[in-house]
């Protein structure tokens, strides 16, 4: 069977790309993405790309787990491939919304790190912890303050699309959240691999990530790190099980900033 | 005769089998298919599989073996899912799949239906019946997706052909 191999990059050893349509230029680093400044027409068109790209790495990501861990618990591969179904929805939904706003697939560039990330590890609950619990959970964070931002845009299409989407994603950190304390319940040797996992992601982002002041190829200047990260999604991370020790944890890395609920103090 | 309840068994822990492979097989195909679009199709009958090996794994518990159990098909059968898991090219790939094996694991279910006793066995073919009405919407949109890329259908007649040639692909084991 074909498969996908793995690349150096410096002292990382990472998995080589996923299969993609020629027309997507595929870039390695945050610094070459044309993310725009604001939410302007563009931007926004820009910004549903960006995730339509990233929807596709989560099904890449969620699929491979399903082919590369046949002997995972079956009530866990069904979760995979329930998470592959809600994948393919959201990369549906958003090419949808992006012919509407005038775009094509190609566009913008693109980037596959997540995978070339999580399926460089070698077992399914370090791809959980990573994955699920850590870049889907961090999502929820980002997704939840742009849908604020592009609704103050007045666009309430991409608003709402990205809210049907939040709410799928909180069942895929939910469940990563569920399985990693289930199978380190049966097996403590489980929340070795899941710490390995986690400084391994740390690893890789300390060494791609941009730094301040740099500018992307859109002019962009891009800010500190400890700036880039995003109010924290209190209300879904709960409904992901994560426990009150753990957001406040995550709330302290990000200067304790949270998102207020769309609708907190309307009418019932 | 109408099936044993040892070969109704049996015959649904092989389904299951089946649906199992035919998951893994759609799933290690994702990330290696360039497409977008065929990516999406096959992602969703990645779940469409599933379900069915779930509900099929569920029924084998009823006929006195394992909650989700499979047993392996015939060593033929096997060797010809395996040899269409290592197809690489995506119209090969979604011919294989789509034109040749899925047709021959319908013709199977209704062969089962056929052959088991509808009335005492009706929860397996209630089971059976639901897994054929997603096979034909699999089959349709697959149909779509084909008008939608301009992937046209690769030559399937062989492997229908070893497909066809297999009368049974159930190993019936101890006192079935």
């Amino acid at each position: 069977m074909k498969d996908i191999g793995f690349i150096q990059v410096g002292d990382l050893t990472l998995r080589a790309d996923p299969a993609r349509d020629s027309c997507f230029t595929v870039v390695r680093s945050d610094t070459e993405l044309h993310e725009y400044e604001g939410t302007g027409e563009v931007a926004r068109r820009e910004l549903v790309h960006r995730h339509m790209s990233n929807e596709i790495t989560s099904l890449d990501i969620a699929a491979q787990c399903v082919a590369e861990f046949p002997d995972a618990p079956w009530g866990l591969r069904m979760e995979l491939a329930r998470q592959c179904w809600d994948e393919t929805r959201h990369v549906a939904a958003l090419h949808r919304r992006l012919k509407e706003m005038g775009g094509r697939k190609g566009e913008f560039p693109i980037s596959a790190f997540e995978w070339n990330i999580t399926c460089a590890l070698d077992n399914l609950v370090g791809r959980l912890a990573t994955q699920n619990r850590t870049l889907e959970a961090g999502a929820m964070d980002v997704v939840g303050g742009l849908i604020r931002n592009v609704r103050a845009a007045g666009d309430n299409r991409t608003a709402d699309l990205l809210d049907g989407i939040l709410v799928d994603e909180i069942q895929h950190v939910r469940f990563g959240n569920q399985w990693i304390k289930r199978m380190a319940e049966s097996d403590p040797r489980v929340l070795l691999k899941v710490a390995m996992a986690v400084r391994f992601l740390a690893h890789v982002n300390v060494t791609f990530q941009a730094a301040e002041g740099e500018v992307n190829p859109v002019g962009r200047v891009l800010e500190a790190v400890t700036e880039r990260i995003p109010a924290v999604n209190v209300e879904d991370r709960r409904l992901a099980e994560f426990s009150d020790e753990e957001i406040h944890e995550i709330l302290r890395q990000a200067g304790f900033r949270s998102l207020v609920p769309e609708n907190e103090g309307s009418a019932p | 005769m109408p099936l044993t309840v040892a070969e109704r068994g049996q015959t649904i822990a092989t389904f299951r089998f089946i649906e199992v492979r035919l998951m893994e097989i759609a799933a290690a195909w994702v990330p290696t298919t360039p497409e977008m679009e065929v990516k999406v199709l096959l992602g969703k009958h990645i779940w469409d599989f599933a379900q069915h090996a779930d509900a099929l794994g569920k029924r084998t518990f009823e006929l006195r073996l394992p909650e989700q159990f499979s047993q392996r098909p015939s060593d033929v059968y096997v060797q010809l899912l395996d040899g269409v898991a290592a197809i690489e090219d995506t119209a090969r790939r979604l011919t294989a799949l789509y034109d040749a094996l899925l047709p021959g694991v319908e013709r199977r279910y209704l062969r089962y239906i056929e052959r088991t006793d509808t009335l005492l066995d009706a929860p397996s073919v209630v089971i059976v019946e639901r897994i054929l009405q997603d096979l034909v919407r699999q089959r349709r949109e697959v149909g779509s997706l084909r008008g939608e890329t301009g992937l046209m259908p690769a030559n399937a007649e062989d492997l229908r052909r070893q497909d066809g040639s297999l009368d049974t692909v159930v190993v019936l084991r101890g006192e079935a």
